[in-house]
């Protein structure tokens, strides 16, 4: 082991990022979990990579444990943003304001869920919130790729009419990464409200 | 791994089987699912000074995930029936 024959209990990762770990975990997880990962980060990875390259290492654990609870709203929500762009491309209308309104209140859905499932899971009011960025940043990633193959595919006169009409490709491309933001509160109002249902169910199981 | 297997030494054995490198929040979800459904098992162990005093968690197989662990290798295994080994490409 890299580490044998040093003392490396002072080392740690930072505060901030082991809060936000502790912050997304279960309460019955939290120091287990925790303490694997501060194992392997002081054993192994602080050896082998050195401060910088394990501190990344460590946030990339504490993304990937938020990514796995939000992959599937994540995905759903790429997959409407790009259904979205397509049909805005492929099957042009005048009127906008009904799919503007039906995208967004899938997206809002999609988001609030996220939120609601990840607070429910770790009981914490704020884990809803940082679902909700990794939930919607993870979509605009999957969306943006997606915009570019449908305008790889599909370069002919009409559709190229379409796309201006529709707000052109530069509105495609940057809509998904402004809903960031709007992601992070829309998923911290569903986190709240999970955290409350998810204390009222355990009140009323407690009590019966 | 008897009775050694916790968290992290779960996901190192996962990846050294696997021979890549697997998200620790797979592994954890995972597990939690097989407990949820009395497939396994846990205990809460004693913390050590690396860990900073936290506990490990201790994984136990139950019989339930003993059987569920033997008809899934059936299946697997009937699916093969049949099928000569090494399989050959059409080229």
């Amino acid at each position: 082991m890299a580490s044998e024959g040093y003392d490396m209990t002072h080392i740690s990762p930072p505060r901030i990022a082991e809060a936000l770990l502790r912050l997304t975990l279960p309460p019955h997880e939290r120091d287990t979990v925790s303490g694997d990962l501060l194992e392997e980060y002081r054993e192994c990875v602080y050896p082998e990579r050195g401060r910088v390259r394990a501190n990344l290492w460590y946030v990339g654990q504490i993304l990937g444990f938020l990514h796995w609870d939000t992959r599937l709203s994540a995905a759903l929500l790429g997959a409407a943003t790009i259904a979205r762009t397509a049909l805005d491309w492929r099957v042009p209308t005048v009127d906008f304001h009904t799919r503007a309104s039906v995208s967004t209140a899938i997206a809002a859905g999609l988001l609030c869920s996220a939120g609601f499932s990840a607070s429910w899971r770790s009981q914490s009011p704020w884990t809803g919130a940082f679902a909700g960025v990794v939930s919607s940043a993870t979509a605009a990633g999957v969306s943006v790729a997606g915009t570019i193959v449908l305008f790889i595919r599909y370069r002919d006169p009409v559709t190229l009419a379409a796309i201006q009409r529709s707000g052109g490709l530069p509105e495609a491309l940057t809509l998904p990464v402004l809903l960031i933001l709007p992601g992070l509160c829309l998923a911290g109002v569903g986190g709240i409200a999970g955290w409350l249902v998810r204390g009222f169910v355990r009140a009323r199981s407690s009590r019966s | 791994m008897g009775k050694e297997a916790y968290g992290r030494a779960i996901l190192k054995e996962v990846q050294l089987r696997l021979e890549r490198d697997v998200a620790a929040g797979a592994v954890y979800a995972t597990l939690e699912r097989l407990e949820e459904k009395g497939l396994i098992s846990s205990r809460v162990g004693l913390g050590t000074e690396v860990r900073a005093g936290r506990p490990r968690r201790f994984y136990t197989i139950e019989p339930a995930g003993v059987r569920a662990l033997n008809a899934s290798r059936a299946a697997v295994e009937r699916l093969w029936v049949g099928v000569r080994w090494p399989l050959k490409g059409t080229t």
